[in-house]
């Protein structure tokens, strides 16, 4: 049995007799991953509605999966505490980043050892240095990297269900590879890839209405990407409803806005700046919509860095923590062997925030607002 | 308009949060037909009793003797005779003799003329020595005796009438201001006159723009020397160290609140009442409220009062108090029953809901850092507390644990219960008293 420190549990009786302060905020942890699962379900919607079914069952076997975990570890520390939420949004989150047509043992194992390895050995809900589910994750993209770079094409975009397709990230990537070059959407349309008809329709409505008049274009194919009509895994293919979703976060306060913030403006500068180099284009001309919207970089950088358990404490650690999330993204999409690379460069970052914590906090404030007391 | 000045870090804007109105305007409450009065009616120690069993005190008849610097006068709050002399247990834990005085005879001050003395040709010393006879204390806890406060004060920097509620939900000093404004302001000028300061600033809070604009002109009208300022509605913007960082942001931060003389105004009111009317400390405004409590109210109280009987007074409890508090729902302290009596330091009586603790478990932290937000001394509440969890104590001290004014706004906040206050509280006593 896992020992208990006597401090960390206030019983009952404790706390009928606890002093100030009397009243309460009303906030609690399971309130903070409430939110979290509920700005998640659109997205889930949206990939049962592009994937079918099939969809809905990784998740729901990921869900499961996890909360079963949870329940071996509550039955070897002889407590209960499926209540707070942590599990379900665990396997949710690892659910919604998987591709749709993955073998149901890849969610099931891989949100086993988030849960287990990644958060109970490592002391639990609080405890862990690693985002469970971004653990997860990491944990099915290095077992399984076939299984986890298989995509399907949404059904109303392929016509009939099951028919698998490169996401746009990958399929640019591979094109930039084989040395053809021009414009990320140049590549995408030169390539025949179907935009949908939705797509078609507001692009030339917003051309003719807004953009004729000041002398811009917008070429079809973004609005895709921005909707979610596209191959990918389930749950990052709207990037409209993942903002949506983390803008309703952010203003209830539940995630914090410093650290998706920097990840952007880093991420942003650099793909801008060198973006455009694999595709034989000069300087600042890399294509910022495609690659935000592309690839798991919103569900990652909202839902993932932002777990407060793993990120640092400070301001300044935030910015110091997003924009090195921004920057590795930036040098694994490019350079690295896959074509997606936020998790990973999550993953480094998490190893980090200890030693940014340590550095940007009270004991280092300057000394004059320490007021002397330190040594 | 100069935009408000406040405090720099941390901090809550609270005041809407109080879900029950309080009945305006306030109200003297019923006399007691029993009183208890205590003879440690602040942080200090007990006065000798001077009363025994059967026998008839009057109104304002002096009961408890002070004979130290950290003791207080008490005087009798109502005529009748000695019932007993008990031992009562106080929330501040601990125990203190109290004399129950039961209702009999006549009053020799309710209800008559008061004649109004004329102090400003009064010596610093007589005026020290009628606050003592009179037993003014600082109406606030832990409330030291007025007389040595002001004694120690001699030639501060800076007076300032902090107008400033202790806590979101007390509404005790803006009532008593509304009521007796003038006599406030002749108190501070009495406080004033015998530590002679620097410069004098009374400490107004914005979210009562009329009240502050009554006192603005009150003042603009006779005084030069008083200075106002208006100061956002934010807790908890009445501590000392935040009054001081508003007034002069950067400058003051760090330094010693010694610099500055802090009078609530209820204490200006009983050091007039002492010095002008000659009347001993025995009434005081309390906030009587809370989610359970049908018709809160400010009511002006006779020392001594239960508090049973003043929650009667608001017509009663509607549904089962979660918690019954003396003082504010931040820095208050549970009482463990009805029959506890006002004492001169009791601000505020509640009697919450279990709607407004919300009580629950403690659970894990999960270090999402809004304890860090609030704190407005800008310390780290998480990485005290979990240095104090593995009994590293002077690591605790190292991240600022002295710092804290236990203001309790990191408990408020925290979504995991952790108790993180108590522990504060605890830890920084402690090591208070050992050294």
């Amino acid at each position: 049995m896992r020992p208990q420190r006597k401090d960390s549990i206030t019983t009952d009786a404790v706390a009928a007799a606890a002093p100030a302060p009397f009243i309460h905020v009303g906030f609690t942890t399971a309130t903070l991953t409430r939110d979290c699962v509920l700005v998640l379900l659109p997205s889930l919607v949206w990939g049962f509605y592009c994937f079918g079914i099939r969809a809905a069952l990784v998740v729901l076997a990921s869900i499961s999966s996890a909360l079963i975990g949870e329940l071996i570890l509550d039955w070897v520390a002889r407590r209960f505490s499926l209540f707070d939420g942590s599990a379900f949004l665990t396997g949710l989150l690892l659910g919604l980043a998987m591709p749709p047509g993955v073998p149901f043992y890849v969610p099931c194992i891989s949100a086993l050892f988030a849960v287990i390895v990644v958060k109970g050995c490592f002391g639990g809900i609080g405890s862990n240095w690693m985002n469970p589910a971004l653990g997860g994750l990491v944990f099915s993209l290095i077992s399984w990297p076939r299984a986890m770079s298989t995509w399907l094409l949404p059904r109303h975009l392929a016509g009939v269900a099951g028919i698998s397709g490169a996401t746009p990230l990958g399929f640019v990537r591979d094109h930039a590879a084989a040395g053809s070059s021009g414009t990320v959407l140049e590549i995408l349309t030169g390539s025949g890839i179907n935009f949908s008809e939705t797509d078609k329709n507001i692009t030339l409505f917003l051309n003719e209405t807004f953009f004729a008049p000041i002398g811009a274009e917008l070429p079809f194919g973004y609005l895709d990407l921005l909707l979610g009509n596209r191959s990918g895994s389930i749950g990052e293919l709207s990037g409209l409803l993942l903002l949506i979703g983390s803008v309703i976060l952010i203003a209830r306060r539940s995630i914090r806005w410093e650290i998706p913030l920097s990840i952007l403006i880093s991420f942003g500068l650099l793909t801008r700046i060198f973006g455009g180099l694999p595709f034989g284009e000069g300087l600042f001309s890399g294509d910022l919509l495609f690659s935000l919207f592309s690839g798991s970089f919103l569900l990652v950088s909202f839902f993932m860095a932002t777990d407060p358990v793993t990120s640092p404490r400070t301001k300044t650690g935030r910015y110091v923590y997003g924009t090195g999330v921004g920057i590795l993204t930036f040098l694994l999409r490019t350079f690295g062997s896959q074509p997606e690379g936020t998790a990973f460069a999550l993953l480094m970052m998490n190893c980090f925030t200890p030693w940014i914590d340590r550095h940007s906090s009270w004991k280092n404030r300057p000394r004059q607002m320490s007021e002397g007391v330190v040594e | 308009m100069r935009p408000l000045r406040s405090f720099t870090r941390g901090g809550l804007s609270l005041r809407l949060q109080r879900e029950w109105p309080l009945e305006l305007p306030v109200r003297n409450a019923f006399l007691p037909v029993s009183a208890v009065v205590l003879l440690k009616q602040h942080a200090g120690s007990a006065s000798r009793c001077l009363v025994s069993k059967g026998e008839f005190v009057r109104e304002g008849m002096l009961i408890g003797k002070a004979e130290s610097i950290d003791q207080s006068a008490v005087h009798s709050p109502i005529p009748g005779i000695v019932r007993e002399i008990r031992r009562i247990r106080l929330p501040t834990g601990g125990e203190s003799e109290a004399v129950v005085i039961a209702l009999e005879g006549f009053f020799d001050r309710l209800g008559k003329k008061q004649e109004k003395f004329l102090w400003s040709s009064m010596a610093r010393n007589d005026v020290l020595q009628t606050l003592r006879d009179k037993g003014v204390v600082e109406t606030d806890p832990p409330g030291a005796p007025l007389a040595e406060v002001l004694f120690r004060a001699k030639g501060v920097k800076l007076l300032i009438l902090n107008c400033i509620e202790s806590e979101p939900w007390i509404r005790t000093e803006t009532a008593a201001l509304e009521a007796r404004a003038a006599e406030v302001l002749d108190g501070l000028r009495i406080i004033s006159a015998s530590t002679e300061p620097g410069k004098v600033i009374i400490a107004l809070d914005e979210s009562e723009p009329e009240l502050a604009k009554k006192i603005e002109n009150l003042t603009a009208l006779e005084e030069k020397s008083f200075e106002c300022v208006r100061l956002k509605s934010r807790y908890p913007q009445d501590l000392p160290s935040r009054l001081l960082e508003a007034f002069s942001p950067r400058h003051q931060v760090g330094q010693k609140a010694d610099s500055a003389l802090f009078v609530r105004p209820s204490t200006a009111i009983a050091a007039y009442d002492a010095i002008a009317l000659a009347k001993p400390f025995i009434e005081r405004y309390v906030t009587v409220g809370g989610g359970v409590v049908k018709r809160p109210a400010v009511l002006k109280v006779r020392i001594g009062t239960s508090i049973g009987d003043l929650f009667e007074e608001c017509g009663g409890f509607l549904g089962n108090p979660d918690r019954i508090i003396l003082g504010g729902p931040f820095r208050g302290l549970p009482s463990y029953d009805l029959d506890m009596p006002v004492s001169k330091t009791t601000n505020a009586i509640l009697a919450l809901s279990a709607e407004e603790t919300k009580r629950g478990n403690t659970v894990p932290c999960i270090r999402c850092g809004r304890c860090k937000d609030v704190c407005p001394e800008g310390i780290d509440p998480n990485a005290i507390y979990r240095r104090i969890d593995r009994s590293l104590i002077g690591a605790a001290f190292e991240f600022g644990l002295r710092e804290c004014s236990i203001c309790g706004l990191c408990g408020y906040v925290c979504p995991s219960r952790l108790p993180l206050v108590e522990r504060f509280a605890a830890y920084k006593s402690m090591a208070e008293t050992s050294r």
